[in-house]
C-alpha cells in the first residue's frame, strides 16, 4: 500500500460507468444510498456485490422487491494478457439477469462486454467500462439517468412485433416505423 | 461465512483421524446428513515439505461454505487459514458458480495476492488471473501443495471442503528426474518455437492422475514441475 501511495508515476485507473435507471426512482427512494456521480475506488480483488442487504452489498437499493444480494461485479485478469475485465454474476435465486439480450440464471456469470446493458426487474443499467493501467485499484461512477435507457439506446428488445404480422429479418437495421398496432394489419 | 468450523485435531493424531473417518466405499455427498440435496464436496489434500505443524494448525477437518467464493490466505478473515510468512494474506480464492445451462457447482481459482504467484494443472497464474477447476486439480503456490478433487452434489446453497494433511508429497519430484534432460532436449532441437512447449505443459496439465495404493489423493506426474513452475 504504501509502496503505491510513495510511488512517483500515476496510474490510470479502470473504471466502470453505470448509468441506473428505474421507473419509480423519483418517488420510492430506492437509489437513496447510492452516491452519484463521485468516483469511488475499490481495491481490485473485491468482490462488489448489489442488493438490498447493505451487511453484505456495496451497493443497495432501498426495494422490497430486489434479493438480499442480487449481482455482483469482479475484476479479473486474462490469462497471459494484461487485459483487466469484470465479471458479473447473478446471486438471486429468484430473478433472472439479463446482460444485453443473455440471461443469467442464479450462479451463472459472464464477461462484462465494454459497453453494454443490464437489466432485472424494473432496473436497468448501463455498464461502460474505461480501461486504466492500475492493479490496485479500479474504479465505480454512478450516474442516474431521468429516462428509460432502453428507450435512449433503441435497444431491439423495445420494438413491437405484431403478433400475426411479418417483421423484418433483422430488425437492428429497421427504418421503418417502430410503432405498429396489430388492428392496423 | 463457514457454518461448520470442526478444530484440527493435534497433528499427531490428524492423519490417522483423517484416514479413519474416511469412507472411500460411500460418496461424501450421500453421507452428508440433514441436507435435502447433497452438497458438493471439495476434497482438499495439503501438503508442505517442513512438515511444521503450525501451518496447518488452524485447518479444520470439515468446513462448510455458502455460495461465495472461499478464501485462503494468512489472514485471519480467510475461510482457510495457512500460516506461512511467505504466504499473502488473502492469497487466492475458489469461487462456486454454474455454467451456462448447467444444473450443478464448478468452481474456479483466483489469484489474489499481489506478489506470489500460483500454481495450476500446469498454468502458472499470477494476480487477478483465473482458471476453472477440472474434477481432479493440482495447485501450488508458497511451498504449498494441494490437490482438490470436485465431488459433484446437487445443492447450490454451499459447499463442503473435507481437508486431508498428507506426510508424502502430493505432486512428485522425483530426485531421478531432475536432471535437466529435457531442457537438453530443447537444445538439440533449435528451434523453440512455441511449439516446443507445448507437450510439456500437456503432460502437467493431462498427466496421469493415478490414486496411490491406498487410495489416496496423491497425483504422480509424468514429469515433474521444476520448483519455479511450482511458485
Amino acid at each position: 500500500m504504501s509502496n503505491f501511495e510513495d510511488a512517483d508515476t500515476e496510474e490510470t485507473v479502470t473504471c466502470l460507468k453505470i448509468t441506473v435507471y428505474h421507473p419509480g426512482q423519483l418517488q420510492s427512494g430506492i437509489f437513496q444510498s447510492i452516491r452519484f456521480y463521485n468516483r469511488e475506488k475499490l481495491p481490485s480483488s473485491e468482490v462488489v456485490k448489489f442488493g438490498r442487504n447493505s451487511n453484505i452489498c456495496h451497493y443497495t437499493f432501498q426495494d422490497k422487491q430486489v434479493s438480499r444480494v442480487q449481482f455482483s461485479l469482479q475484476l479479473f485478469k486474462k490469462f497471459d494478457t494484461a487485459v483487466l475485465s469484470f465479471e458479473i454474476k447473478n446471486m438471486s435465486k429468484k430473478t433472472s439477469l439479463l446482460v444485453d439480450n443473455k440471461e443469467l440464471c442464479y450462479l451463472n456469470k459472464i464477461d462484462l462486454p465494454y459497453k453494454c446493458m443490464v437489466r432485472f426487474g424494473d432496473y436497468q443499467f448501463l455498464i461502460e467500462k474505461e480501461d486504466g493501467e492500475s492493479l490496485e485499484f479500479f474504479e465505480t461512477q454512478f450516474i442516474l439517468s431521468p429516462r428509460s435507457l432502453l428507450e435512449e439506446n433503441n435497444l431491439p428488445l423495445q420494438k413491437p412485433i405484431p403478433e400475426y404480422g411479418c417483421y423484418p429479418s433483422c430488425s437492428t437495421q429497421n427504418t421503418f416505423p417502430t410503432e405498429m398496432d396489430e388492428s392496423e394489419l | 461465512m463457514p457454518s461448520s468450523d470442526l478444530p484440527w485435531p493435534a497433528p499427531s493424531c490428524s492423519r490417522e483421524l483423517t484416514a479413519a473417518g474416511s469412507q472411500p466405499d460411500v460418496p461424501l455427498a450421500v453421507r452428508l446428513p440433514s441436507m435435502e440435496k447433497p452438497l458438493t464436496v471439495l476434497h482438499v489434500s495439503l501438503y508442505h515439505p517442513t512438515q511444521d505443524p503450525d501451518t496447518f494448525a488452524n485447518v479444520p477437518l470439515k468446513l462448510q461454505h455458502d455460495a461465495s467464493p472461499l478464501l485462503v490466505g494468512r489472514s485471519p478473515d480467510a475461510h482457510l487459514q495457512l500460516q506461512l510468512p511467505r504466504l499473502s494474506r488473502r492469497h487466492l480464492s475458489l469461487e462456486p458458480y454454474r455454467e451456462k445451462g448447467g444444473t450443478l457447482l464448478v468452481f474456479c481459482l483466483k489469484v489474489l495476492s499481489r506478489r506470489g504467484c500460483v500454481w495450476v494443472n500446469g498454468l502458472t497464474l499470477s494476480f487477478l488471473e483465473q482458471v476453472p477447476l477440472s474434477v481432479v486439480n493440482r495447485v501450488a503456490f508458497s511451498g504449498i501443495q494441494m490437490v482438490i478433487r470436485v465431488e459433484q452434489g446437487t445443492s447450490l446453497e454451499a459447499f463442503v471442503c473435507c481437508f486431508h494433511l498428507s506426510s508424502s508429497p502430493l505432486i512428485h519430484r522425483p530426485q531421478a528426474e531432475e536432471t535437466d534432460e529435457w531442457d537438453g532436449q530443447l537444445q538439440e532441437q533449435p528451434s523453440p518455437s512455441s511449439g516446443q512447449r507445448a507437450p510439456y505443459h500437456l503432460g502437467l496439465l493431462h498427466g496421469p492422475s493415478q490414486p496411490s495404493p491406498g487410495g489416496g489423493p496423491e497425483t504422480q506426474l509424468q514429469k515433474a514441475p521444476s520448483a519455479r513452475m511450482l511458485c
